[in-house]
């Protein structure tokens, strides 16, 4: 027969004693006491732990598939191209390229590589590598191919030259080698040991083996990425041993994070209302970027179909009140159609507010009725610009539907023009600091961007042209393709939307590049 | 009983199928270009065709419709068009966050809506206030809830934190159940446990709310009309204390629409998961919906709704079990 044992007072007490030296002495080790450890003894605070939110996931940390805005902090920390651009400028200098020279006929370009660079992997880097990246970049066929598109021949004279023939010339180029999504140099863990038979895709999903100041030692989807101090990097250590990319897709979550001080910058999508009243622990800064406030006409359709009722707009919009109202100080009205530091000698934009003269332009437009969509975005900023536009056409005598549709949304709308939208509110930026990579996509009538089908024959022609012209001849097509795209008033350009990044006021170093949006140089910052 | 499995097979396969189609119907009627939306704005016009006929988006409705068919019945849910694994392996890696956060939520609102309504039978005042708390908080939508649960217990008293499942200083033994409770418990790591229970208070909380109140609601009204039974004014004769008659006599026969209000509170639960799980940036399939909403990427929403859509029928599965086990007459049939 079975006795049930009573617990007595000796045995509880033994049971307590075991549990709270589990809990004390069992546990699991904490990442700050491993690297406490593997220094050999030396205390690691957590106070060289960068902690960065994204809103995201990022979709993968290939940059030869890579072809967002959330998550091009991990590309461009992990790998370097060859050249880049200098910070606050969009002056071209090298990466990993110590030098470069473009031919006379501009079909060749010759880069001397830096000696002495190493993948994370260990491998010393070559020219051969270079080779093998850009040439995985085509093989691979995603978007950020077509950078490598021009390309007729590679060769690699000795293991630190590496030479480009072009098909034809393409003054954007180099701008391309600079940019965000341009070509990164994939080192042969990548490349050979983990290539499979889809050349390292599957294993770069995860993984990476670039030659960055940070190495990517984490990539828990949905949680976090850890980035961690690469030391056997060529270039300034960087002062933060590990850099934390935590997935918070709330903005309020992670502005409460941020003022409680879990989370050290909040780089993208801050509420502008809320800039105003942060705390004294926190700091503003703002940097110019390419981020433009658009506003898309549907030409293909009543009532914008009517020239004179697009010329409309141009009295109808209070860009000014409109900008100020919704951006506060962190856009301003733009001036030409292109990002400003991207061509001189921009035509000027026509738009002033007229409330008589839209009224009557607008009275006398087929349909009253029309629907407005824009962009969904976290921060809510483009559904305030959009209210604000749905009230100012309705002053001018429209009925206006608003609807918040996401991005995919938008790229069908080529498809079905007459279903269309009347009018699309979208903020979008350039691949890089040329004028070519803003009017490709979107002025031409093929363009990615061109999203309500706007075309004109005459400006394609035009942009061709450009593309192998140089100097003021290039710049002259491309102020020509402005105007036309003002004329036409089929694309109405708002603001320029500046980087707004809310940090903890120990942090310095803010080192920014205006092509490469929502990011800092992680290797730049420093506490204190 | 083999009826009630039977009935809930043929169930499963009935919700799955429309959930199938309705899942297809939205791809096929929600104007988006997932092609475009890979390849990129700098592609050119055939490169987004290649992609497209890669992806079979160029081919009739009722060919795209045959196909995506066929590869359901395979269980072939393909591969994500954003994070490009195959969906099934995100599917794996995101929902026993989800699972955890709903088995503990549903467990809470069990416990607070069981305790609620037996408390709200019993009649004392204590039960009143209790109800006026819970009704005043399942009133309130689920996201101000959790917004106003991290100004207090993160913001202001910083008791929890605000995000996220564990914390990530640790290092944590992976599997064998991707349960942090089980698996922390398993490799004799307490201080994880301790930290995961930290993060879930919140978001389960505000999970299990409203399911909380409804359970409460449907107990108290079936002990009310229990308690008026024969069986029940022989045992309070017989001298049994109030608690006694209620838990040992009124509860088991009161249990029956208690569990059907379980089962569609689980479902409203599931359906909650997505806001939740935005705000607590909790890593489960709410969060991974809502970021595959956000690229048009079909094959990972259809996937996550298929997941769901089978968790909910299961549950519901499972009450029938409960329903035969709290009513001999359901075992009969």
């Amino acid at each position: 027969m079975m006795h049930r044992k009573r617990l007595t007072a000796p045995t509880l007490t033994a049971g307590a004693a075991a549990l709270a030296l589990a809990v004390a002495g069992c546990g699991a080790k904490t990442k700050d006491e491993a690297a406490t450890a593997a220094s050999g003894g030396t205390p690691a605070a957590g106070s060289d732990v960068l902690n960065i939110p994204y809103l995201a996931d990022m979709s993968v940390p290939d940059p030869d598939v890579f072809y967002d805005i959330e998550g091009n902090s991990v590309i461009l920390n992990t790998y370097e191209g060859l050249v880049k651009y200098a910070p606050d400028s969009t002056k071209i200098v090298g990466a990993l390229a110590d030098s470069f020279t473009e031919s006379k006929d501009r079909l060749t370009y010759t880069f001397k590589l830096k000696s002495g660079v190493k993948f994370h992997s260990g491998a010393a880097m070559t020219s051969a590598d270079v080779k093998a990246s850009f040439k995985r970049r085509a093989d691979v066929g995603q978007a950020p191919a077509y950078m490598v598109a021009p390309i007729k021949s590679m060769s690699t004279p000795d293991p630190l030259t590496f030479i480009v023939k072009l098909k034809s010339p393409v003054d954007p180029f180099m701008a391309y080698m600079a940019s965000s999504w341009g070509p990164k140099v994939i080192g042969p863990a990548a490349l050979k040991t983990n290539a499979g038979k889809d050349f390292g895709q599957k294993w770069m999903r995860t993984h990476e083996d670039g030659t960055g100041p940070f190495t990517l030692t984490a990539f828990n989807r949905g949680r976090q990425y850890t980035l961690t101090r690469n030391d056997a990097y060529y270039g300034t250590k960087p002062f933060f041993r590990e850099v934390n990319l935590k997935i918070t897709p709330d903005i309020n979550t992670q502005r409460l994070e941020l003022q409680n001080g879990d989370l050290d910058a909040v780089l993208h999508s801050f509420p502008a209302s809320e800039l105003a009243s942060l705390p004294s622990k926190l700091k503003i800064q703002t940097e110019p970027s390419f981020l433009r406030l658009l506003l898309y006409v549907n030409t293909n359709k009543a009532p914008f179909d009517d020239p004179a009722v697009r010329r409309a707009l141009r009295s109808t919009l209070d860009v000014d009140q409109l900008v100020k109202q919704a951006y506060s100080d962190t856009a301003t009205k733009s001036v030409g159609p292109y990002p400003t530091a991207l061509l001189t000698g921009q035509p000027v934009l026509p738009y002033t507010p007229d409330p008589a003269a839209a009224k009557a332009a607008v009275a006398k437009a087929t349909t009253k009725k029309i629907s407005m969509a824009y962009t969904a975005d976290e921060s809510g900023v483009q559904r305030r610009v959009s209210e604000l536009l749905q009230a100012q056409l309705t002053a001018a005598g429209f009925d206006v539907t608003l609807k918040e549709v996401q991005l995919p949304q938008t790229y069908a709308y080529i498809k079905d023009l007459k279903h269309a939208p009347d009018l699309l509110l979208a903020t979008n930026t350039p691949d890089a600091a040329h004028p070519d990579t803003w009017a490709r996509i979107m002025f031409q009538s093929a363009g990615g961007l061109n999203f309500l089908g706007y075309s004109n024959k005459a400006l394609d022609k035009a942009l061709d042209d450009a593309l192998p012209a140089t100097g003021e001849q290039a710049a002259a097509l491309y102020r020509k393709v402005g105007q036309q795209m003002i004329d036409s008033d089929s694309l109405f350009f708002l603001g320029d939307v500046k980087d707004v990044f809310v940090l903890s006021k120990g942090l310095t170093g803010v080192e920014h590049v205006p092509a490469y949006p929502w990011t800092l140089t992680y290797a730049a910052l420093k506490r204190g | 009983m083999s009826t009630v499995l039977t009935r809930r097979v043929l169930a499963l396969v009935a919700v799955l199928l429309g959930l199938s189609v309705i899942v297809f119907a939205l791809q096929a009627l929600i104007p988006a270009d997932p092609a475009r939306a890979i390849v990129g704005a700098s592609a050119s016009p055939a490169v987004v065709d290649a992609k497209a006929h890669e992806l079979g988006y160029d081919k009739p409705l009722p060919a795209q419709f045959t196909a995506f068919m066929g590869r359901m019945a395979q269980g072939d849910l393909q591969e994500s068009l954003r994070t490009r694994n195959p969906v099934a392996d995100d599917l794996r890696t995101f929902a026993p966050a989800t699972l955890e956060l709903a088995l503990v939520s549903a467990a809470l609102a069990a416990f607070l809506g069981v305790g609620l309504g037996m408390l709200l039978a019993s009649g004392l005042r204590a039960a009143k206030v209790a109800r006026l708390v819970l009704i005043g908080g399942a009133s309130v939508p689920g996201f101000l809830v959790a917004l106003l649960a991290i100004l207090l217990f993160y913001s202001a008293l910083g008791i929890l934190p605000a995000s996220g499942r564990v914390d990530d200083k640790f290092i944590i033994e992976d599997g064998p159940t991707r349960l942090l409770l089980v698996d922390s418990l398993i490799h004799l790591q307490p201080n994880v446990f301790f930290d995961a229970v930290k993060h879930l208070i919140m978001p389960a909380f505000t999970l299990a709310l409203v399911p909380a109140l409804a359970i409460a609601r449907t107990l108290d009204s079936s002990l009310n009309q229990v308690m008026r039974e024969d069986y029940v004014r022989t045992a309070r004769s017989k001298g049994l204390r109030e608690r006694t008659v209620i838990v040992r006599h009124a509860l088991r026969n009161a249990a029956g629409p208690t569990l059907t209000m379980g089962g569609l509170q689980f479902g409203l639960l599931l359906g909650g998961i997505v806001v939740v799980e935005q705000i607590f940036a909790w890593p489960g399939l709410g969060l991974y919906l809502d970021q595959s909403i956000g690229y048009s990427d079909f094959p990972a929403i259809t996937g996550t709704t298929i997941l769901l859509g089978t968790a909910y029928v299961l549950v519901n599965f499972l009450v029938d079990l409960a329903q035969a086990w709290a009513d001999p007459r359901i075992r009969a049939i």
